[in-house]
């Protein structure tokens, strides 16, 4: 064997020994491509899996969206027309709020009128109570007077009666008188004339001409409060008299009573009676005074 | 193997059979080397020489 052969074999051998260990550290050393792949397969099914996931999730999500649209859809417009038919009824209802305003107000002027009304009467009354215990006070005094009347009436019958018997007896005494005068002057050729009496008859009892109203009328021309006077715009002209009572009046209310102090021909000043606390009721200048209500 | 007839001098020289063993542990590492390499790849690919 020749000396270069053993060299090569030497060198094939060191370089043999040598590529081998290069390999094996590189083989030993290089990365598991396979197992990579697999792992990055596993991750990229399990990424395809979870896109598939997320896009049915969305399709379904998509899906309940639009079927909660639709409803949404038809309770807004039960919702409008709930809305529109509401308003109908607040129109009403606000219509008949003016309404059963008005109707209150009407209400309330009417029971303001009413209570005015009855205040006004019940002062009627009050007076007119005043009027009927003086009345009654009047009656029981005039039918006192009355049966003095009576009384004294029963007496003056009793004396007329004696009277007229009385008077019967010189009616025969004087026909007796009269029949002996007449006999004795008969022999003398003498009547005896129309007898006179001595004091006039009296007439026949009239009928009292018919009572009618004075109707007399004027207004307010001074008044003092303080003294409870008051001076009219009538006097003895129109036939006012002392102790005349007047009526004052404002349009259809009664004010007062007025009794004449004194007189004169243009006026008249007179007392004032059953003056009413209101200040409403007092009596006033141009207020209307009368005779007869 | 038959050491050599030094007809030439003495000088020393090795048995051919050293070589022998020289190239025949070159040809085991080369062995055991591709040994490991395809069991490398058997083991991580499956397969030896295929592309899956």
């Amino acid at each position: 064997m020749s000396t270069l052969t053993k060299v090569l074999i030497v060198l094939l051998t060191f370089a043999s020994i040598v590529l081998c260990a290069i390999v094996v550290t590189y083989v030993a050393n290089a990365d598991n491509y396979k197992q990579k792949y697999d792992d990055q397969f596993g991750r990229y099914q399990s990424a395809k899996k979870n896109e598939d996931n997320a896009k049915t999730q969305l399709n379904n999500t998509i899906e309940a969206k639009d079927r909660d649209a639709e409803k949404l859809g038809e309770q807004i417009a039960l919702l409008k027309e709930e809305k529109s038919k509401l308003e109908i009824d607040l129109a009403t209802v606000i219509r008949e709020r003016d309404n059963a305003n008005d109707k209150v107000r009407n209400w309330v002027s009417t029971v303001t009128d009413f209570s005015k009304t009855l205040e006004n009467y019940e002062n009627l009354l009050k007076n007119a109570l005043r009027d009927r215990d003086l009345k009654e006070a009047e009656l029981i005094k005039q039918d006192k007077e009355l049966k003095d009347t009576t009384a004294a009436l029963m007496e003056n019958m009793a004396i007329v009666r004696q009277l007229q018997d009385e008077s019967k007896r010189l009616l025969e005494e004087k026909t007796e008188l009269q029949n002996k005068l007449d006999q004795y002057l008969r022999q003398f050729g003498k009547v005896i004339g129309e007898p006179m009496p001595v004091t006039p008859e009296e007439g026949a009892v009239s009928l009292a001409p018919p009572t009618t109203d004075i109707d007399l009328s004027g207004s307010i021309t001074e008044i003092d409060l303080k003294n409870l006077l008051a001076e009219i715009s009538i006097g003895t002209a129109d036939g006012v008299k002392e102790g005349m009572r007047f009526h004052l009046t404002r349009g259809d209310k009664f004010i007062c009573d007025l009794v004449i102090l004194d007189v004169w021909p243009e006026r008249a000043v007179g007392w004032i009676e059953l003056l009413q606390d209101q200040p409403q009721n007092q009596p006033q200048v141009n207020d209307k005074v009368s005779t007869n209500l | 193997m038959s050491p050599v007839v030094q007809s030439r001098g003495k000088k020393i020289t090795a048995a051919d059979n050293l070589y022998t063993v020289i190239l025949a542990v070159a040809f085991l590492a080369v062995f055991a080397t591709a040994v490991f390499v395809a069991y490398q790849c058997y083991t991580q690919y499956g397969t030896f020489f295929k592309i899956q």
